[in-house]
């Protein structure tokens, strides 16, 4: 019975399927289906991550940093407030771009410019005061461990460049001897940021991500993005008037767009 | 703003990244910074001069500059964004040095106004009769050339000037270059007899009229009203009825007036009458009115919305200022105290302002995300949180990393030491509990309760022989700072990792309480000073924390006085969302929150998060 009840129906909707007015109508859904892919797939394109962050604390030199990458000249730089971003252009012959993005050093800053450009991070530059390092060694290595255990961060896995700034003054420690330090402190940290108490909203994570193998010292190896380690000045040993010394900076993010 | 400088010498760092944009001046050193913001192209103008200057034309000279700043460089900027800031040469020195020329004239102080003789004041050209105001009622004064005349005994017509009249009538006399002579007496008689006479009018209500002194008849003796009488005229008690109880008057005792409740059981005390009804209709009150304006605003304000939504315009402070308002109200009423409510809307308004909205935002939206963000910056912490760390630090350099904790009463400065030592025993650290609260009955008891406890926990076995907590405490009455001092050379001695610091309870107002406590950290040099406060607090947060930063301030010797370093915020458990303390206490003191007590038992504590917290004070 019921099956003959369904009849009827169907006859009538076959009849009406072969009217004119139907082909107008499966038109207008595969150019529906059409855009949405097209829209889609413009979407992916455009969120592509092309962006260089440049991360670090405060005075380590990143707006610095920046000017001289984009103009070649030296400026006058204040504490940053808010990011910058220009698009660079990475070497003379190839057409690649990448938009370099400074952040902000400042503590109460940092991580909220951190959120909004991680997800279209393609390479991380940390730059590192070598002057300052052995005064700053604990803030510094916490910073980089936040960077590190980020969720977005991990699962993206950008390229990490650590970039010893300030080399032309002569207590300026080498960047041996900073990743040396860096790995020590890192260590230490995991620890003690894996025993602190749970944070109050404690559902979202299931606690901090662990860095690097347990049970070994933490390696800058055993991370899942390359690190490299990289000494520069961005004032130049020449004064200002002069170049920076951005070579080994400038090889990297060749490399890298 | 994004740290390049366009133009002028580079200063020191700045205090904008702080939520702290009320007012627009900043003094550092020997300098006094104004600054002005330009949220549509991301600038800062900060105008620096020497704090002992006063100078007035600064705000303007900063309005100008911003001014002709934007328009000469605004193709650079609109269209080439950071690249323009970084390539373009900003020339502005000399057009700087012109407005600050022109600022400087236009305020300099006009020569001081040579004063007008009196002859060339209007003064002296009218006569002294018009200037002299007649006294209601009274004839105007004839031109006063004879005043002896007028004398004294003629009362009434006479207008006789008033005491003051009369030393303003000869000063005009005499201005008037006429020089009467009245001898001191005759000014004498006249002005008492004025005075009588004024005394007379308004005396009418008194019930013994003055007698007249007259005083040239000599001297009598003053007669006061019931200076005379003796004791039996004052006595007005009734003499038959004193002492003898039937001759009071009966009455009327109503026993159900006296008592009240008429259907209430002898002896039960009964609870508080809690009246909600009340409450309920102020709030229907307030709602109502601002109902019908909510529906006025629905048809022409869906209009308005529609056109806010397209096109780019920039936000003005009319625009801002209602959501502000509501925003205000909606913090302060999840508990953030009343003035960092309005001083933190004030900033987000300063940083706002003149800021071009991009499609599809409403003004309600981007005010919002703005305060979101600045309170999300307020929670983070400008040092670094991790005790675990400093403690291992302490421990290579063999010294006890040493946490005071001091608040007001009642906030659960022990409970909350108990917790953080059972953290640091699960971490592996050994605790000395030093039980400086030698005021409070049971603080010590109280101590070694929990110290017992935490050593059942976790027993010496399980740790390797050594006990992980001991209490070191020397009773009642004794002196804290004495106390802490020996505990923490014990601590050193017996080889403890950490020294916990229990001090009593005591409000902000104490002041000798207050320097009690200030001496015990000064003296004692604690690495963490953890100021406990409550969550349920409200404005009182405030006060409290401003007073003791105060107090260790005044009483610490040392160049840089140890201030609070933290805070430990405890019955966070009994606040569904009505978590404005925390934002409260940061903003106060800008040091982070350490610690976060979620009930009494030794697992509840927790750490802050800041996007967690942030987003119940904002959920509606």
């Amino acid at each position: 019975a019921m099956a003959g009840g369904l009849e009827p129906h169907l006859e009538a909707l076959r009849r009406e399927l072969r009217g004119p007015a139907v082909l107008s109508v499966l038109i207008a859904l595969i150019v529906v289906a059409v855009t949405f892919l097209i829209w889609r797939f413009v979407q992916g394109r455009r969120s592509s991550r092309k962006a260089v962050l440049l991360l670090g604390l405060c005075d380590a030199g990143k707006t610095l940093l920046f000017a001289r990458l984009l103009s070649g000249r030296y400026r006058d730089t204040q504490t940053s407030i808010t990011d910058s971003s220009a698009v660079y252009r990475v070497s003379r012959d190839k057409s690649t771009n990448v938009t370099l993005i400074d952040l902000p050093g400042h503590e109460s800053l940092r991580l909220q410019f951190l959120e909004r450009f991680k997800a279209a991070a393609r390479a991380i530059v940390f730059v590192v005061d070598s002057v300052a390092f052995q005064r700053e060694v604990k803030d510094v290595a916490e910073f980089l461990y936040q960077v590190l255990v980020d969720s977005t961060v991990l699962r993206n896995a950008p390229a990490l460049l650590i970039a010893c700034n300030k080399q032309d003054v002569t207590m300026a420690k080498s960047a041996k001897l900073i990743q040396q330090q860096l790995e020590k402190e890192l260590n230490t940290l995991r620890v003690t940021r894996s025993a602190a108490p749970t944070s109050l909203d404690a559902s979202a994570t299931g606690g901090p991500a662990q860095l690097g193998k347990k049970g070994k010292d933490f390696d800058f190896s055993q991370l899942p993005m390359k690190v490299e380690f990289v000494e520069c000045s961005a004032r130049g040993s020449k004064g200002e008037e002069g170049d920076a010394d951005l070579e080994g900076l400038e090889k990297w993010l060749v490399k890298v767009a | 703003r994004g740290g390049l400088l366009a133009a002028g010498t580079p200063i020191l760092t700045a205090p904008l990244p702080q939520e702290r944009g009320g007012n627009n001046s900043f003094t550092h050193e020997a300098l006094t910074l104004k600054y002005k913001l330009d949220n549509q192209f991301e600038l800062v103008f900060v105008v620096g001069f020497q704090k002992i200057l006063t100078l007035t034309y600064v705000d303007k000279l900063i309005d100008d500059v911003h001014k002709e700043f934007r328009d000469k460089y605004r193709n650079e900027f609109q269209q080439k964004g950071a690249l323009g800031l970084l390539n373009g040469t900003f020339d502005f020195k000399d057009d700087f040095m012109r407005l600050l020329r022109d600022a400087e004239e236009s305020s300099k102080v006009r020569a001081p106004t040579v004063m007008k003789t009196f002859e060339q004041s209007l003064k002296s050209q009218k006569t002294v009769k018009c200037m002299i105001e007649p006294r209601a009622g009274e004839k105007p004064k004839e031109k006063v050339k004879n005043k002896k005349n007028k004398g004294s005994k003629k009362d009434g017509t006479e207008a006789v000037a008033a005491p003051s009249k009369a030393s303003a009538g000869d000063k005009q006399l005499s201005a008037a270059g006429e020089k009467e002579e009245l001898t001191k007496d005759e000014i004498l008689q006249k002005n008492r007899e004025e005075f009588f006479r004024r005394h007379m009018k308004a005396g009418e209500k008194s019930r013994s009229p003055k007698p007249d002194a007259q005083k040239e008849k000599g001297k009598k003796p003053r007669v006061w009203d019931l200076g005379n009488s003796n004791a039996k005229v004052l006595d007005y008690s009734n003499s038959a009825t004193n002492g003898s109880a039937e001759a009071c008057p009966v009455e009327e005792f109503d026993p159900d007036m006296a008592l009240g409740d008429r259907n209430r059981e002898p002896g039960r005390l009964y609870d508080l009458e809690y009246e909600s009804d009340d409450e309920a209709e102020e709030e229907k009150v307030v709602q109502n009115p601002s109902k019908p304006s909510v529906k006025k605003g629905g048809l022409g304000g869906m209009f308005g919305m529609l056109k806010g939504l397209v096109g780019s315009k920039s936000l003005t402070r009319e625009d801002m200022d209602p959501v502000l308002e509501k925003m205000k109200d909606h913090l302060i009423a999840k508990n953030v105290a009343a003035e960092i409510a309005v001083q933190l809307c004030e900033s987000v308004a300063k940083k706002l302002e003149g800021k071009v909205m991009g499609t599809f935002t409403t003004v309600t939206s981007t005010v919002k995300q703005a305060l979101q963000e600045a309170l999300v910056q307020i929670l983070q912490p400008q040092r670094r949180v991790d005790v675990l760390r400093d403690v291992m630090d302490a421990q290579r350099h063999r010294r006890p990393y040493v946490v005071t904790f001091c608040g007001v009463n009642g906030v659960g400065k022990s409970t909350n030491l108990a917790k953080i030592s059972f953290w640091l025993i699960e971490n592996g650290f050994s605790v000395l509990i030093a039980a400086c609260d030698t005021f409070r009955a049971g603080a010590v008891e109280q101590l070694r309760t929990h110290t017992r406890r935490l050593n059942a926990l976790h027993p010496p076995e399980s740790h390797g022989g050594r006990t992980m907590v001991q209490l070191y405490e020397k009773g009642y009455g004794k002196d804290a700072a004495g106390i802490a001092m020996e505990a923490i050379s014990y601590a050193r001695n017996q080889g403890f990792d950490v020294v916990l610091v229990d001090t009593a309870g005591r409000m902000q107002d104490n002041a000798p309480l207050m320097t009690a406590l200030a001496k015990l950290i000064a003296v004692n040099a604690p690495d963490l000073v953890l100021f406990v406060g409550e969550a349920l607090v409200g404005n009182e947060a405030v006060d409290q924390l401003v007073k003791f930063n105060k107090a260790l301030a005044d009483h610490s010797m040392a160049q840089t006085p140890r201030l609070i370093d933290g805070i430990v915020l405890t019955k966070f458990d009994t606040i569904d969302d009505k978590v404005g303390a925390a934002i409260s206490m940061t903003y106060i003191t800008s040091k982070p929150i350490v610690f976060v007590g979620t009930g009494q038992t030794y697992c509840d504590l927790r750490s802050l998060n800041a996007k967690a917290v942030v987003a119940a004070l904002m959920k509606a």
